[in-house]
């Protein structure tokens, strides 16, 4: 087998950006889009202080989190380790931008100008419509090794069919080659020297070694970087907020979220009582506002349709499927009434609930939301904004009194298990740490999933059962407080992973220090 | 899937010159004939440093190219009225309007004769980038050289931005215009604020890197944690300008620590003037029949002139000897068994008080380290080992010092250089395989051959062009408006001597005359190209102001900038990729452009012009013919004005001298003459075979990277540790001065010691602002410093979105680097705007927060402040230029400043 690989040595690199400009040339990238780049790291306390410089870009990783969340068969992984993108295929859904934990991913679009106005002579020649509106990132050059290799050319050896940032490398800081070729020079390399990867502990297993210090140690001997949580300077390389997705993205888990809840809690109560058909309409009007929120995020939105036709098994996708019969099913459920409906659109809309807290679980590159707890606060919330929708509805429809009184312990219960997940989720993130961003941004405003405010929706919905006009603030709390969190999930507390540096390297006889990952604490 | 790249259609060898770490050789894609990428020239990995890899700056050369905001007609300026506030109102003229109005000028000069009243060329012109515009500006050099005397003493940043004092006594001691380390053989390289990864270009970067990865050992000393620093084995966080405190205590540890066997004996005895006996009055004891400086002979047990065959020089000691001395102006002493000490002696007892607990204080450093630092150079020396260069014996001395712009400028300097040329020579380490070398000549002839220009001089050293200080010979009369000549002897007097003047002198002789030297006048014509010293230069403003006042400047222009914002006729060249030239590569020249090759690489176009540009070659033609110097003209060509001679002993092809030729054909010529002077006359391809192959090489031998082979070979010595030399001239000059009434330069005799005492140079610098500026001092607690940048240093680019975009990705570009807890003490967070403020002038940034300062100190990386310069100006960057004063306080003797200030900072706003 194949493993083409990066080892960059960071004794010799020196953060010249070459690299940066050249791989920019090489691939005519826009301005802005840096496809590969080198960080500029400090760590320690003056006067015992290091810097070091660390040349990042895609990972090509061995498990690539771009390549599970991809929606369509756009990503792809080929045997010899490289991750690519068809970008007749892409979307523009930029979920491998947030999915991917090295921020190496980029949508672009409009055309190249980097003065603004109309492009330059070079810009205009070399503008790459393909890449408009969808992701775009390093590919290791790959034209440059598949054509190098039909020449008989060996990449990493043969500059040819070398990657141009590993070419333009003035202090021989990079290198490429076949890891898997124990002759290979990286092997070599890597056997001679102690090295890491860029969040090893993510299990990505990314295609850029780092070489730290001269002697034979394994990989997994790096210790840890300690956090800083309030770095100085270094905001570069610290976890910044994701921008690729905004409140169109919120929007549909807010309201998908709550669609399918309460189109949940209406089969629910159809079991019992006269289905609420309006429950059903305003569940599937709101899934669908929803998903026309997102569909209006999308970089090339009339390739929605590769989701179906050319799709993977990403939750995305999944998420895409279930939609489809919830509408058929949901649509069919206010002609027939039939329970039976009822319950098959409502069990759809519930996998299509489940799809959104997986796909936000899938998203590696945001630590808020890879948290595997966020998959059950995001169904809890979703069925407890839907039951606190359907009990306002209910209030307002005039429904039967005792059908109220059954929604409020309902509701209480749902509430008190969204708290419940809240927490474990809560505490789980701060366990294993996250950006102090995400941190700050959870732990701000009042509509929320913090103790107070839920004790305070909770105490509304119970006081229901004196006054049950109540229910309609209690439900409505409900609602909004699951919003507020989402809203703030998607949108404020979504900081990326940031970068760090496992080891300060060693300069030629000096020794290495220890490493930082810059923005981060545990709480 | 990312399609292939099927559209390239041809590849052209260029070369990129932007800055003095070049030429990098390049090639250039061209689709659809437009230059769309930059790329290594692997054509040239065999005989590059590099192995044919290009710097970052020269991926901004496509951008630079079809910039929309390029200049592409001659332009007039149509308001009379000149300065910042001023719209020039450049209106688009033809280029027979543009030259007719500069011939026209001209005429009126040379017909009025080429020097004004005050004896000074009324033809001035500035070039930036350290020289480098003269591998952009074609047959420009020719022009000039057919027009007569040319004021070059507007500088654009020589003698504040270079490295000052170590080209004039790096010249002076061991031919060293640039010094560096031999860093492919160094093993402990300890650098005084040298900016090694920011300025040395990618020959140096590959070097210093490959050392690393050999296990060398490099000491940063350094206020701030600099990308060098980053890249090094240690960082010692100095006090700014204690460099030379340092240094000397590093000597006194060496001397007065460790043991006599430590030190290279021999080199001491045979290479340097450590033997010499000095008599009374400081001067030598000299042989009185011959003249020859003493030393004493342990084997005879007398007093032997130097170069006696066979004597065992005495390093230290004292005794009883008789001669004659002779001082300034020829005054003799004559000396009857008198007691004398060697040089090394009087060396030995002149830096016992510089112990490193005496530096611990001054350079606010543990004297552990100090002594430290002492210690492993002498651990690193290999004392008494050789090594093979390619078949040539020579002393292997892996240990080098390297000093850093604001280390080797100004005040200080001369302790500096002085300081670490000594350590080499303790060591032997000077000019031999593994220590510090020089890598090129400007003030010394020929500047292409440093072994050629090894000439025998006075008392066995190398002789050295200083100007004239004697009697009757003295420059009384300035010939330029700096008056280098008159008052830097050390200046020499070689086509580069201007640029190595007290360039600051110049700008403010226009504000305000110097008393007893003619009085100022503005040149008829100023020719500006490649700088902007409204930006680069001190005291901008100043600056700005003067050349306001200039009453016909011609600025070949890329961009409207700050400078050409005071022109009267713009004149747009083909840049970098559009123009036609060829230059001299390798050999050994700037920073670690020392190769094992050398020869000539052409800059073909990879681009048609755009616009109305012209290139630099037909406008010199035009010049030339317009001004009837077109005679003189092609003459200089011929000479090899351009470059090349055209004549050799095997070739001849030499243009036609009455006549104008086109770019082609001239660059034709001069490829040839390339081809026969590479093959010794057995070649003669032209412009084709350059365009084929892009350059032409031949081997140089790895021995001349070495002048201690030349030295041997003459049986010369190296002038130190003792500068008898210096100190005559200095009261030589001293005396002339003051027969002309002039005192304002007496600060500046001062620095002509034996050898040099330390001076409080932190205190000096906080004196003179204080004392000039009437202020107190304490208000302004921080010291200010700059550092290079690998992206923009001397690229003129700032204009480029690219190299910002790039530049961004390392930290403090852009703002004021400040240390964390001295910004916390005035409430300051990271990205806080403040203005910062000297005595002179204010400035304003945001903070960026760094733990690798010093809490007194703060950092503006680059030169920006820019508000005419398209892209530029926009950016909001802070300059220190803004912030520095020109002042005669602060002009060492050399002629130069120092990048460093006092301020304060001040907040005006919170992050935005």
């Amino acid at each position: 087998m194949t493993r083409w690989a990066i080892v960059a040595d960071l004794n010799r690199c020196v953060g010249c950006q070459t690299c940066t400009s050249a791989c920019k040339h090489a691939n005519a990238t826009g301005p802005g889009v840096q496809w590969r780049k080198v960080l500029d790291f400090e760590a320690g306390e003056f006067p015992d202080v290091t810097r070091a410089f660390l040349p990042v870009g895609c990972m090509h990783c061995d498990e690539p989190p771009c390549l599970d969340v991809c929606p369509s068969t756009a990503t792809g992984k080929r045997d010899d380790g490289i991750v690519t993108i068809d970008y007749d295929l892409c979307i523009g859904c930029a979920y491998c931008a947030v999915a991917c934990p090295y921020q190496a991913r980029t949508r672009v679009d409009s055309p190249n100008a980097a003065y603004g106005g109309k492009p330059m002579r070079h810009e205009a020649v070399r503008e790459q419509w393909d890449r408009h509106g969808v992701s775009q990132k390093c590919t290791f050059c790959i034209d440059r090794i598949d054509e190098g290799r039909a020449k008989g050319l060996i990449p990493g050896v043969d500059h040819e069919a070398t990657p141009a940032c590993v070419n333009s490398c003035i202090a021989g800081a990079l290198h490429f080659g076949d890891t898997d070729d124990t002759d290979s020079e990286v092997s070599r390399l890597l056997a001679q020297n102690k090295h890491f990867r860029m969040h090893e502990d993510l299990g990505t297993g990314p295609g850029i070694h780092y070489l730290w210090e001269p002697g034979a140690e394994d990989a997994a001997a790096v210790e840890t970087a300690p956090m800083v949580a309030d770095p100085v300077g270094l905001a570069a390389v610290s976890p910044k907020l994701q921008t690729n997705w905004d409140w169109r993205a919120a929007a549909n888990f807010i309201a998908g979220g709550t669609g399918t809840g309460l189109f949940a809690a209406a089969a629910l109560a159809g079991i019992f009582a006269e289905p609420l058909l309006i429950a059903a309409l305003v569940a599937m009007a709101l899934v669908a506002t929803g998903l026309f929120c997102v569909w209006l995020e999308i970089g090339r939105p009339f390739r929605f349709i590769n989701v179906y036709f050319h799709s993977r098994r990403s939750w995305m996708t999944r998420e895409a499927f279930a939609a489809l019969p919830f509408f058929a099913l949901g649509a069919a459920s206010l002609f027939i009434a039939s329970p039976v409906v009822w319950i098959a659109a409502a069990v759809c809309g519930l996998v299509f609930l489940y799809c959104q807290g997986r796909i936000l679980r899938a998203a590696k590159g945001i630590p808020a939301w890879r948290e595997p707890g966020i998959v059950a606060v995001i169904v809890s919330t979703g069925l407890c904004e839907g039951m606190g929708l359907f009990a306002v509805l209910a209030v307002i429809s005039g429904i039967d009194l005792a059908l109220s009184q059954t929604v409020t312990p309902l509701l209480l219960a749902l509430l008190g298990w969204r708290y419940f997940t809240w927490r474990q989720y809560r505490e789980a993130l701060g366990r294993r740490g996250a950006p102090t961003s995400t941190f700050k941004a959870l732990e701000s405003g009042f509509i929320n999933l913090s103790p107070p405010v839920q004790l305070i929706t909770a105490a509304f919905v119970a006081l229901s059962l004196v006054v049950p006009m109540l229910l309609v603030i209690g439900g409505l709390l409900a609602v909004l407080t699951g919003w507020g969190f989402k809203y703030t999930l998607i949108t404020r507390a979504a900081f990326t992973q940031g970068y760090e540096i496992s080891r300060m390297p060693a300069r030629g006889a000096g020794k290495s220090a220890p490493g930082i990952k810059p923005g981060w604490m545990v709480r | 899937m990312d399609k292939p790249d099927k559209s390239t259609t041809d590849q052209v060898s260029t070369y990129c010159y932007q800055c003095v770490a070049g030429p990098d050789l390049l090639q250039v894609d061209i689709e659809d004939g437009v230059a769309t990428q930059v790329r290594p020239n692997f054509s040239a990995a065999e005989i590059h440093p590099a192995g044919g890899r290009v710097c970052v700056k020269a991926y901004g050369l496509i951008q630079k190219t079809y910039n929309p905001n390029r200049i592409l007609t001659p332009m007039k300026r149509t308001n009379p009225k000149k300065g910042r506030d001023q719209d020039p109102g450049f209106v688009a003229i033809t280029w027979d309007e543009a030259l007719d109005a500069i011939a026209q000028k001209l005429n009126k000069a040379r017909a009025d004769g080429l020097n004004d009243k005050s004896g000074f060329p009324r033809v001035a012109a500035s070039f930036g980038g350290g020289g480098t515009p003269t591998s952009y500006m074609g047959t420009f050099p020719a022009f000039l050289a057919a027009w007569g005397p040319v004021d070059m003493s507007f500088g654009s940043g020589q003698g504040v931005k270079c490295y000052h004092s170590e080209h004039l006594y790096g010249e002076l001691w061991h031919r060293a215009f640039i010094v560096s380390p031999d860093t492919p053989l160094a093993e402990l390289i300890i650098s005084f604020g040298t900016n090694t990864e920011a300025s040395s270009g990618v020959c140096g970067i590959k070097r210093h890197a490959d050392a690393r990865g050999r296990g060398v050992k490099r000491i940063q000393i350094e206020p701030h944690l600099s990308v060098t620093g980053a890249c090094s084995a240690e960082w010692v966080p100095i006090r700014p300008k204690t460099d030379a405190a340092f240094l000397f205590a590093m000597i006194n540890v060496v001397l007065h620590e460790a043991d006599r066997s430590r030190l290279d004996i021999p080199f001491l005895k045979e290479r340097t003037s450590s033997p010499y006996l000095i008599a009374p009055n400081g001067f030598y004891l000299r042989e009185k029949t011959s003249g020859k400086p003493l030393i004493w002979d342990l084997k005879a047990g007398k007093a032997v002139p130097f170069d006696t065959v066979d004597a065992d020089p005495a390093l230290e000691g004292e005794f009883k000897v008789s001669g004659s001395e002779t001082g300034a102006d020829d005054v003799t002493w004559d000396h009857k068994k008198i007691d004398c000490r060697p040089a090394f002696s009087h060396l030995v007892e002149h830096v016992r008080g510089f112990t490193a607990e005496w530096a611990a204080k001054v350079c606010d450093v543990s004297a552990d380290t100090v002594r430290s630092v002492a210690n492993q150079y002498l651990d690193h020396a290999h004392i008494g080992e050789t090594i093979d260069i390619e078949g040539m014996t020579l002393p292997f001395r892996p240990v080098a010092i390297s000093l850093g712009k604001t280390v080797n400028n100004g005040w200080g300097g001369y302790e500096c250089c002085w300081g670490r040329t000594l350590l080499a020579c303790l060591v032997g380490a000077l000019e031999v395989p593994g220590g510090t070398l020089g890598t090129t000549v400007r003030l010394n002839r020929p500047a292409g051959d440093r072994w050629k220009s090894v000439k025998k001089g006075p008392d066995g050293f190398m002789d050295y062009p200083m100007n004239p200080t004697a009697k009757g010979e003295w420059i009384s009369k300035p010939t330029t408006r700096h008056a280098h000549r008159t008052l830097v002897p050390l200046a020499a007097n070689s086509p580069w001597s201007q640029a190595l003047g007290p360039t600051h002198l110049a700008w403010m002789q226009q504000q305000q005359g110097f008393e007893k030297l003619p009085e100022p006048t503005a040149p008829d014509v100023w020719f500006v190209y490649r700088t902007n010293p409204a930006i680069s230069f001190w005291d901008t403003k100043a600056v700005t102001g003067v050349m306001a006042k200039f009453p016909f400047t011609v600025c070949f222009a890329y961009t409207h900038d700050e400078t050409n914002h005071t022109a009267d006729i713009l004149l747009p060249e083909c840049t970098d990729l559009e123009g036609l030239q060829l230059i001299r590569i390798g050999g050994s020249k700037y920073i670690e452009q020392f190769w094992d090759h050398q020869g000539f690489a052409l800059r073909d176009p990879a681009s048609k012009p755009r616009g109305e540009t012209r290139d630099f070659t037909w406008i010199s033609t035009e010049l030339a013919r317009r001004t009837d110097l077109l005679e003189k003209y092609n003459a200089a060509i011929n000479r090899g004005a351009a470059g090349v001679g055209l004549k050799g002993k095997n070739f001849d092809f030499s243009l036609d001298e009455g006549s104008a030729h086109g770019v082609e054909d001239i660059w034709n010529a001069i490829c040839r003459a390339a081809s026969a002077e590479v093959s010794d006359g057995a070649e003669s391809q032209g412009l084709d075979y350059f365009r084929k192959h892009g350059f032409r090489v031949r081997k140089y031998s790895r021995q001349r990277w070495y002048l201690y082979p030349e030295m041997v070979a003459q049986g010369l010595r190296f002038e130190l540790p003792y500068q008898e030399r210096l100190y005559r001239i200095g009261q030589e000059l001293g005396a002339r001065l003051h027969e002309h009434g002039i005192t304002w330069w007496d600060r500046q005799l001062k620095e002509y010691e034996t050898m040099p005492n330390w001076q409080d140079l932190p205190g000096l610098w906080e004196r003179a602002l204080s004392e000039r500026f009437k202020v107190d001092i304490d208000d302004y607690p921080f010291w200010l410093l700059t550092a290079r940048s690998m992206q923009y240093s001397w690229g003129g680019n700032a204009g480029l979105q690219m190299i910002h975009e790039v530049a961004s990705n390392i930290a403090g570009h852009g703002g004021i680097i400040m240390n964390p807890a001295a910004a916390g003490r005035l409430g300051l967070s990271e990205g806080d705007k403040v203005e910062v403020s000297s005595p002179s002038g204010k400035t304003r940034g945001a903070v960026v927060l760094r733990h690798g300062i010093r809490p007194d100190t703060l950092l503006m990386i680059g030169q920006f402040g820019h508000w005419a310069t398209p892209f530029a100006k926009d950016l909001d960057v802070p300059n220190m230029n803004e912030l520095t004063p020109m002042m005669l306080e602060l002009t060492d003797a050399t002629g130069s400043g120092a990048d460093v200030v006092k301020v304060a900072v001040k907040r005006i706003g919170a992050v935005t």
